[in-house]
């Protein structure tokens, strides 16, 4: 019998196959490594990312579900919630007991309760509607609040990048 | 490409020092003398030899690992950048002893260390890929072998020389074999581990625990070597400096290790002692899926006080990490160990589910409603036996039970809060017209507990007022032989405050017993006029806004009985009766009051989601990070809203589709 981890990601991967949330596309890379997956997200519609597709890569620890997996955006991201590297800053993927930010309360945080379907659908509700309070892109906060116009400029500039089309 | 230039070059440059040394001498023996008087040939040839060794390096990992991941090839270079550095302070001890056969020690030992991180890898990759080739078991088990007779090797011969020649670099290697080989026992019982668990057709629940207490030997084993050898080092040569770094992360990991089976060991007692398994019936009720593994429950599976039930095995492993609820992040740590029945731990807890609303209460219809005679919910189950046993006019007997049990039914979880200030609010005999404005209080979802306030003491009935005591002695359980020793000593405590404890249980039960005793005496006169003259109105005397803590200390869980007693809220009283208990009939209404609201809110969930699962992702699409954004963000323009509305939509159908 294959480790517990495995056999969850297992399960998750059936299940996300079988059930595909709208706008989600997820799996193992390799089938042969089962903790490193890829994930496809669009961008929500009727917000500056609309029509985008992001690619973004998913490592998972080995003692998965207890520990959260870490989500790094692949393509080029402008959003106040994701750092320049690509890397996602949002809590539900913050162990409890660990907050680079300082404001996230433990209710909100990583428990074996979630999974990849709920991390992707919350990083879909993340690029529409950030939380300019956490930083992880200051200069890209900043211009959310204060230069929308060019925020989304940026914004669909990075969504036809993604589409091959600039 | 490059690397096979660089062979390439170095390769042609041995060929032309070979050559010339040949076609100057002839001979060999003089040709071979000329290349090691002349230091750039020498040069040529370490060169040659570095470049051999690499080569060989890449063979023995193709025969041994094939492809290496790239997350191997990272760990490879970070720790080779590590160990490099290491080498280099290493040198500058055993400068004296400086010479190429030292230099090419130390990179065979580099190597033999690269290979050891390569296994551990490996073997730890075994948990992650569900494609176990016997390719794999082949090299993993050649490798290990050929690398643990390496390391005796190179111990033995570093022992036999430091016995005839005495103390030198020696110990270094001998030291760092040593090592090389606890971490092949180490990777052979994980492999072995691993295994085993692959090769069985059902999860092995205890594979975690034997990890762990691997790690733990291992630990110790590698921090009395890494101890013994500085000693000597220091003894012998001075403070070895390149010994520091990995000795502090062995100790680290030691440290860490340790910590893991204590807090294992913790949450395995827990487990064991403070929640039952959960029956066939309730695996059959609930949704019958851990939602850790996501694999159903057959057996082996625990039930917490919050209702929710999982693998005992997966909730040990979470335990290790956090002591809360995975589901509803219950703090079970806060929640005193309830020794008694099951069902009088149920009724807490499901008292406790009603009033967090965030919560989804997994249905139990196996349990007793705590709400069928109108008592607040898991508060005083046993006065409510009690009291609907005993007739309500026998006064003396109506002294409150052994503090046992109110000390367990006021337990504080979120709703021992509000029910404690109901009870306050009635304690009309001692401490008249108190407002009756906090049991219809909401309560926060999860409100951080004071620490003190959860211990299963008979905390004063003001949630305001600081528990008595920091550490009082735990309550008396129904058997002592559930007690472990420790426990019992901490019961039988002559400090100080376990005697002060003690003593103010005592005071609390006189106060309990007099606030019985008047207060039945004003009931059996009320009923008694009740009987004779029949008034429909109650008088409504306006309610005084001051009350003393101090006074109503002890009396709060006395006027329960009154409500249980009588079920009718529209007793009759007449107009002759005290001011007091024309009070304590006015509160009545609103202690029946209290278990309404939270019944609604639980309807409510049921009618939602019941499994629990959608608790962290709403309805509307907003995870938990962007819920704060609402707020923060400028007011939404008509189409804003318009668009949060179509997205609400589109997302909507996503949680039922999770359940």
């Amino acid at each position: 019998m294959a480790g517990s981890a495995l056999r969850r990601l297992m399960a998750e991967y059936k299940q996300l196959t079988l059930n595909p949330p709208e706008g989600i596309i997820a799996g193992p890379i390799n089938e042969e490594n089962f903790f490193e997956w890829e994930a496809l997200i669009t961008g929500p519609e009727g917000t500056c990312f609309e029509g985008g597709v992001f690619p973004a890569k998913l490592v998972f620890p080995s003692d998965y579900p207890l520990s959260p997996p870490k989500m790094q955006f692949t393509c080029e991201m402008f959003h106040p919630n994701i750092y320049a590297d690509g890397r996602v800053c949002i809590s539900i993927l913050h162990a409890p007991g660990d907050d680079p930010m300082g404001y996230e309360s433990s209710a909100e945080r990583w428990s074996p309760v979630q999974s990849v379907e709920k991390i992707l659908l919350s990083v879909v509700s993340m690029l529409a509607e950030p939380n300019d309070e956490s930083g992880a892109n200051v200069d890209a906060a900043k211009m959310w609040r204060e230069d929308r116009a060019e925020f989304n400029r940026i914004a669909e500039k990075i969504v036809r990048k993604t589409l091959g089309l600039s | 490409m490059r690397a096979a230039s660089i062979t390439f070059i170095s390769l042609a440059l041995t060929t032309a020092v070979v050559g010339n040394a040949f076609y100057l001498k002839k001979q060999f023996y003089p040709s071979v003398v000329y290349i090691t008087k002349s230091n750039p040939s020498m040069a040529v040839i370490y060169i040659q030899a570095l470049v051999v060794v690499v080569l060989i390096g890449k063979l023995m990992q193709k025969v041994f690992f094939g492809q290496l991941r790239a997350a191997e090839f990272e760990h490879l270079a970070d720790r080779s950048w590590y160990a490099v550095t290491e080498t280099c302070l290493a040198f500058t001890l055993f400068r004296d002893d400086f010479a190429p056969r030292f230099v090419a020690q130390f990179i065979l030992l580099l190597f033999l260390k690269a290979f050891h991180w390569l296994a551990e890898d490996r073997v730890d990759f075994m948990e992650r890929s569900p494609i176990i080739s016997w390719l794999f078991h082949l090299r993993v088990i050649s490798l290990m072998f050929v690398l643990s007779l390496l390391d005796l090797y190179f111990v033995n011969h570093a022992y036999l020389s430091t016995v005839s020649g005495g103390a030198s670099a020696q110990i270094v290697f001998g030291f760092e074999y040593m090592i090389l080989l606890m971490i092949v026992l180490n990777i052979a019982i994980k492999y072995v581990l691993h295994t085993i668990d692959l090769n069985s057709d059902n999860p092995w629940d205890n594979k975690a625990v034997f990890l762990l207490y691997t790690e733990v030997v291992m630990g110790m084993f590698k921090v009395v070597l890494y101890v013994t050898f500085l000693i000597i080092m220091v003894r012998i040569f001075t403070l070895p400096l390149f010994l520091f770094r990995p000795m502090y992360y062995t100790l680290r990991s030691f440290r860490k290790a340790i910590n893991d089976v204590i807090l294992s060991r913790r949450a395995i007692r827990n487990m064991n002692t403070l929640y039952p398994d959960a029956t066939p019936e309730e695996l059959s009720a609930a949704d019958n899926v851990c939602i850790i593994c996501r694999e159903e429950m057959h057996s082996a599976s625990k039930k917490l006080p919050c209702n929710h039930i999982f693998h005992t095995s997966c909730l040990r492993s979470w335990f290790q990490r956090q002591q809360t609820c995975p589901t509803c992040r219950l703090n079970i740590l806060r929640i005193p160990g309830d020794r008694n029945t099951a069902a009088n731990q149920a009724a807490n807890a499901e008292g406790q589910a009603q009033h967090a609303p965030d919560v989804p209460p997994v249905p139990h219809p196996g349990l007793p409603n705590p709400f069928l005679n109108g008592v607040f919910p898991g508060m005083f189950p046993f006065w409510q036996q009690q009291f609907n046993l005993q007739p309500p006019n026998q006064l003396p007997n109506q002294a409150p039970p052994p503090t046992g049990q109110p000390g367990q039914s006021t337990q504080t979880n979120p709703a021992g809060q509000a029910s404690t200030s109901v009870t306050a609010g009635a304690t009309t005999g001692t401490a008249p017209g108190v407002q009756p404005g906090p049991n219809v209080m909401p309560v926060p979802p999860f409100p951080p507990m004071p620490p003190g306030f959860g211990l299963p003491f008979f905390c004063p009935p003001f949630p305001p007022a600081p528990p008595p005591f920091a550490v009082p002695p735990p309550m008396p359980p129904p058997g002592l032989a559930t007690l472990s020793d420790e426990e019992l000593r901490r019961l039988e405590s002559a400090a100080r405050d376990g005697v002060a404890a003690r003593l103010q249980c005592l005071q609390n039960i006189q106060q309990l017993l007099d606030a019985a005793v008047l207060l039945m005496q004003q009931y059996s006169n009320a009923a008694a006029t009740a009987s004779a003259a029949s008034v429909t109105s109650v008088p409504q005397p306006p309610p005084s806004s001051s009350t003393s803590p101090d006074t109503g200390t002890g009396v709060a869980t006395t006027p329960t009985p009154t409500t249980s007693t009588t079920p009718s809220p529209h007793v009759t009283v007449t107009s002759n009766t005290t001011q007091n208990v024309a009070q304590a009939e006015e509160k009545q209404p609103s202690v029946s009051l209290s278990p309404g609201s939270p019944s609604s809110s639980r309807s409510n969930e049921e009618k939602g989601n019941s499994s629990g699962l959608t608790h962290s992702i709403r309805p509307d699409g907003s995870g938990p990070s962007s819920s704060s954004n609402q707020t923060v963000t400028s007011a939404p323009s008509p189409e804003q809203d318009e668009i949060r509305r179509r997205r609400l939509q589109k997302f909507s159908g996503i949680p039922e589709s999770l359940d």
